[in-house]
């Protein structure tokens, strides 16, 4: 793993990443990583050049369409990839230790500070197993002594509205959606996290649960000052859970920045399809069907230049032969993009909206 | 959700219960049974090996009933009321329900046996390799192939050839060539499983490897081998009565089924009954085997469904 | 060949009492109970329920698709036509030619070894006696109608060929195929990212005004019918418990469940860490249905007679806006808002 060893900031140019607001004070530093899968028919790469750091105690919102390498990111960080068929370059620094170059136990030893929450929590708990053993199981593997097991399992049991008599001798199936995405906070919490990576942990559930789980995350958040990576495609959703939000894109970030300019103001074009896209629970403005968009390349043959480009409504020249840095909007965020918009995000109130043309509202 | 920092409804007399979590109209509530959802056949399978085992096991105790080697009536007797003579007489006089009950014990613990050798040898791999993939998955299917490409019985054969025929060889000889099936079975339930998020939330924990497969994986590859098992043993029932009926099996005077039916193939004509005895008992053992592995791999199904 | 009526206000589909019970071993499970709904033709419903509110099994018994083992009673007309009257294979074969289906997963409603061109035009082929060459013109028209690029090329491929919003085109085209009177959108776009789920739904639309079908999408998402349905109905323990124009009941929701759902979906236009409404409690029993609304226990106001009595349907203004509530929302405010001026108090 050759890593950059000094931070790079500011608009870098070419291939040079521009991190955004890197701060010595970051428990999560990630510079310029890149993830490449191999696969029968040559080699795709998933993610390409990422940076991006969490301070303590911060929400970082990862969103895209899938297939744009925010789950891979999240998995990275873990080092959680299949070592078979992966590779994994760039530095992804943890409280000031360089992940790649942990061996297995001291990775092991890091883990205690990284968990992690998956999108359907019933796969993944062990079907074998009963509930308060799945929340013990972090604990056990890290050596702790019983009698602490008991206790931090009853207190993260207690964290996420359940006791150790709510699931005693019970199994995940017995649960409902909502509970077992629950038990896996608690699972996650059992250990004494600093981070959480969240991969879509609430996906699968209905909208009365959705809103329940997310609460206790973020009554957990502010009480454990935890910093989350959440990774998800619902863009209602990470603006309610993120202090910060980065955009993918085929493997790239196209913007990063306060979740507040990110979404007040969105430079990127693709930020700006996304945000079109969200369906609001607005009956206000009749909708009108627009034009029929352009789907996503393919992953293994990314376009030249701007890989957003072959969706873009603004698409040049220049957007097939240089790919752009990111750079510094005058929001504040940073997005990679030759033609930034400076507006307001589509269907918000302000002058010169170019949401939705046809409109009359 | 009772007790969830929610408060329990006052008024509601019809609250559920937490335990039942809302599944379809169909979720029904079994009763404990000692085989759940058994049909009539799947009954009798059970049934059948149970007492099979039983006589094998309890023959030495079985009241009157003699040894295998003892002569008891005439020679190609007819069956008789008594309990050596229930399937009538070998062509040396010798009962026939004794030697079919002792040759149960010599079947079965052959593919017991071999089975045991098989299965520990092939888990083994075959973890290794759907975990690791790469050049160790490719490693065991060069070996798991190459077993599978060679006929079973000419390879015992050669085999005994070389280290002469004893229950001890042809144990060993069907527990090797058994090796490769298992590997190969192994390893796709791994390869399944290890791609399951549980087995990476497992890792996020910080889970070894050697943890992730013992305590991780193997529990939850139980159900797909107890399905896979008892029809591969009666694979080995019938190979090991084959050998036996080509002679290359048990050497004589122990009984053996293959070797009855062999025994008895002189007398086809005039003592038709004879050949009956072993018959029926590989034909019913091997049946009831394959119908204890469909109806495993049914319960299979149930329970990944209700997952 | 019985072209679409153009007779706007006239009812498509008319849905009175209908019921769905299973026997399981612990008892008869209510699926659904006494529902009502009308359907105006060319009009757009959207319906709308948490899982295992009903909405799949209603759209199920309504077309008479419901397993076997389901006991469904009740009256659906469907264009004048009582279904009851009709036997099995001719309900089928009526229903199958005047109502086309489009599902959450392509791939299990797409044969992977048929090459899509042929799947579209089967229906089509079968019901309306057409050749060969008229098939496939027919599918090639189709596909280009649902935004396929180079329909002529897609023809002969087969369903892996495509992602998954191109194939949730080809079944949008399948459904197409008889020209038919309803289209149901049975959660289409819930696997689909957003992006693509807003094209899928902005083609719905766009097919559903060209050809003044009428349309109804089941969905979760109370954001996927706001903007793009005449009507909204939504469903809770097997009942309908509110129903009306689609501003109605974002703007003035009359039931509670309904608002609370409306109040539980994150926004984008919230700041960030706003703490989101939730419905305590969990979803009905269906083995155990109460006498009352099937909410109350969860409701915030529910008194005693909301569990004892289930509350008769009431109506709103000009009787377009129902609901089920002894305590509805905003009980003196009333009335549905002139369309046009409600939409500025959204904000």
């Amino acid at each position: 793993m050759d890593a950059p060893t000094t931070p790079l900031r500011g608009p870098a140019g070419g291939s040079g990443p521009a991190v955004d607001d890197a701060r010595d004070a970051a428990l999560l530093k990630v510079r310029d990583l890149t993830v490449t899968f191999r696969r029968r028919k040559g080699s795709v790469q998933a993610v390409s050049g990422v940076s991006f750091d969490v301070a303590r105690g911060e929400t970082l919102g990862l969103v895209g369409e899938s297939g744009c390498g925010k789950t891979t990111i999240g998995r990275a960080i873990l080092r959680l990839l299949p070592q078979g068929t992966s590779a994994t370059s760039g530095s992804i620094e943890y409280g000031g230790q360089d992940l790649g170059s942990l061996s297995s136990g001291g990775m092991r030893v890091v883990r205690r500070h990284l968990q992690m929450i998956f999108q359907d929590p019933l796969s993944s708990f062990n079907p074998r197993r009963k509930v308060w053993d799945i929340v013990a199981e972090g604990l056990v593997i890290q050596g702790v002594d019983k009698q602490e097991i008991a206790r931090r399992v009853d207190a993260a049991l207690a964290d996420v509205g359940m006791s150790a008599s709510m699931v005693e001798g019970r199994r995940p199936h017995q649960f409902s959606g909502g509970q077992c995405q629950r038990i896996a906070i608690a699972r996650a919490l059992a250990l004494g996290p600093d981070l959480i990576v969240c991969d879509e942990p609430v996906a699968s559930l209905d909208v009365s649960v959705q809103a329940h789980v997310i609460n206790v995350l973020q009554e957990i958040r502010e009480k454990r000052n935890l910093a989350l990576i959440f990774i998800s495609h619902d863009l209602a959703v990470v603006r309610n859970v993120s202090d910060r939000v980065a955009v993918m894109y085929m493997g790239k970030i196209v913007e990063i920045g306060e979740a507040d300019h990110v979404y007040a103001r969105p430079a990127h074009p693709y930020t700006r399809m996304l945000l079109e896209a969200v369906p609001m629970p607005d009956a206000s403005v009749k909708l009108k069907p627009t034009s029929v968009d352009r789907e996503m390349p393919s992953q293994s043959n990314p376009p030249s230049g701007c890989r957003f480009r072959t969706r873009c409504p603004l698409a040049a020249r220049i957007c097939t032969d240089v790919e752009p840095p990111l750079r510094r909007m005058p929001q504040g965020q940073l997005a990679a993009c030759h033609f930034p918009y400076d507006e307001p995000a589509p269907g918000r109130p302000g002058p010169g909206d170019p949401g939705i043309p046809g409109d009359a509202s | 959700m009772s007790g969830s920092g929610i408060q329990v409804d006052r008024r509601g007399p019809q609250v559920s219960q937490p335990t039942t979590p809302a599944r379809g109209p169909e979720a029904v509530a079994k009763g404990r049974s000692l085989l759940p959802e058994a049909d009539a056949p799947t009954w009798f399978a059970f049934g059948f090996l149970a007492l099979l085992i039983l006589g094998a096991v309890l023959a030495d105790w079985i009241p009157g009933l003699a040894k295998p080697n003892l002569e008891v009536g005439a020679f190609s007797g007819p069956p008789a009321l008594t309990v050596n003579q229930l399937f009538g007489t070998d062509a040396l006089g010798r009962s026939i329900v004794s030697r079919v009950l002792y040759g149960a014990r010599t079947s079965l613990s052959i593919a017991l046996f071999a089975s045991a050798i098989s299965m520990s040898a092939g888990i083994f791999l075959g973890m290794l390799a759907g975990f690791y993939r790469g050049v160790v998955e490719r490693l065991v299917d060069l070996y798991a192939n190459t077993l599978a490409s060679l006929p079973p019985v000419l390879v015992i054969l050669a085999l005994i050839a070389a280290a002469g025929t004893s229950v001890f060889t042809i144990t060993l000889a069907m527990g090797l060539l058994g090796i490769g099936t298992y590997a190969r079975i192994t390893k796709g339930a791994v390869i399944s499983q290890a791609g399951r998020d549980y087995v990476l939330a497992a890792r996020a924990l910080g889970a070894s490897d050697v943890r992730l497969l013992a305590r991780e994986i193997l529990p939850n590859l139980v159900p797909t081998l107890t399905a896979i098992v008892p029809p591969l043993m009666a694979g080995l029932i019938v190979t090991e009565g084959s050998l036996s009926f080509l002679g290359y099996g048990i050497p004589p005077p122990a009984p053996s089924w293959g070797g009855m039916i062999a025994g008895s193939t002189d007398l086809l004509n005039r003592f038709p009954l004879l050949i009956f005895g072993p018959i029926l008992a590989i034909v019913l053992t091997v049946y009831s085997l394959n119908t204890v592995g469909d109806y495993m791999a049914r319960r299979i199904d149930i329970r990944e469904g209700q997952l | 060949m019985t072209g679409p009526g153009p007779s706007i206000g006239g009812n498509l589909l008319q849905v009175e009492g209908l019921s769905c019970e299973f026997d399981g071993s612990r008892g008869v499970a209510r699926v659904l109970q006494d529902v009502r709904l009308t359907l105006g033709k060319s009009m757009t419903l959207g319906l709308v329920g948490e899982s295992g509110s009903g909405k799949s099994m209603l759209i199920k018994s309504i077309l008479g698709i419901a397993p076997r083992t389901a006991r469904v009673t009740g009256r659906v007309v469907f264009d004048g036509v009582d279904l009851a009257t009709l036997k099995e294979r001719e309900r089928r074969k009526f229903l199958g030619r005047r109502v086309g289906m489009v599902f959450q997963n392509p791939m299990t409603s797409l044969n992977p070894f048929v090459q899509v061109g042929r799947q579209i035009e089967e229906a089509a082929r079968y019901y309306f006696k057409l050749s060969k060459d008229q098939g496939r013109s027919l599918a090639i028209e189709l596909m280009a109608t649902v935004g396929l690029p180079d329909p002529e090329d897609c023809y002969g491929q087969y369903p892996h060929q495509f992602s998954g919003g191109m194939k949730q085109r080809i079944m949008i085209a399948t459904a197409l195929a008889c020209k038919p009177d309803l289209l149901i959108a049975d959660e289409a776009t819930t696997a689909l990212d957003v992006t693509v789920q807003k094209q899928i739904l902005d083609l719905l639309q766009t097919i559903q005004q060209e050809r003044q079908m009428s349309m109804i999408l089941v969905t979760h998402n109370l954001g996927i019918v706001a903007g793009r349905t005449d009507e909204v109905a939504v469903m809770y323990g097997g009942r309908i418990v509110e129903r009306g124009p689609t501003e109605a009941i974002f703007h003035h929701p009359r039931h509670r469940y309904t608002e609370a759902l409306i109040a539980a979906i994150p926004r984008t236009d919230q700041p960030a860490h706003t703490r989101l409404r939730t419905i305590p409690g969990r979803p009905p029993d269906i083995l155990r249905p109460i006498p009352g609304c099937p909410f109350a226990p969860r409701c915030p106001v529910a008194e005693p007679r909301c569990v004892e009595s289930m509350p008769p349907a009431t109506s709103d203004g000009d009787g377009r806006h129902g609901y089920a509530c002894h305590v509805p929302v905003g009980a003196a405010s009333g009335g549905t808002g002139t369309p046009g001026l409600a939409s500025t108090d959204a904000r």
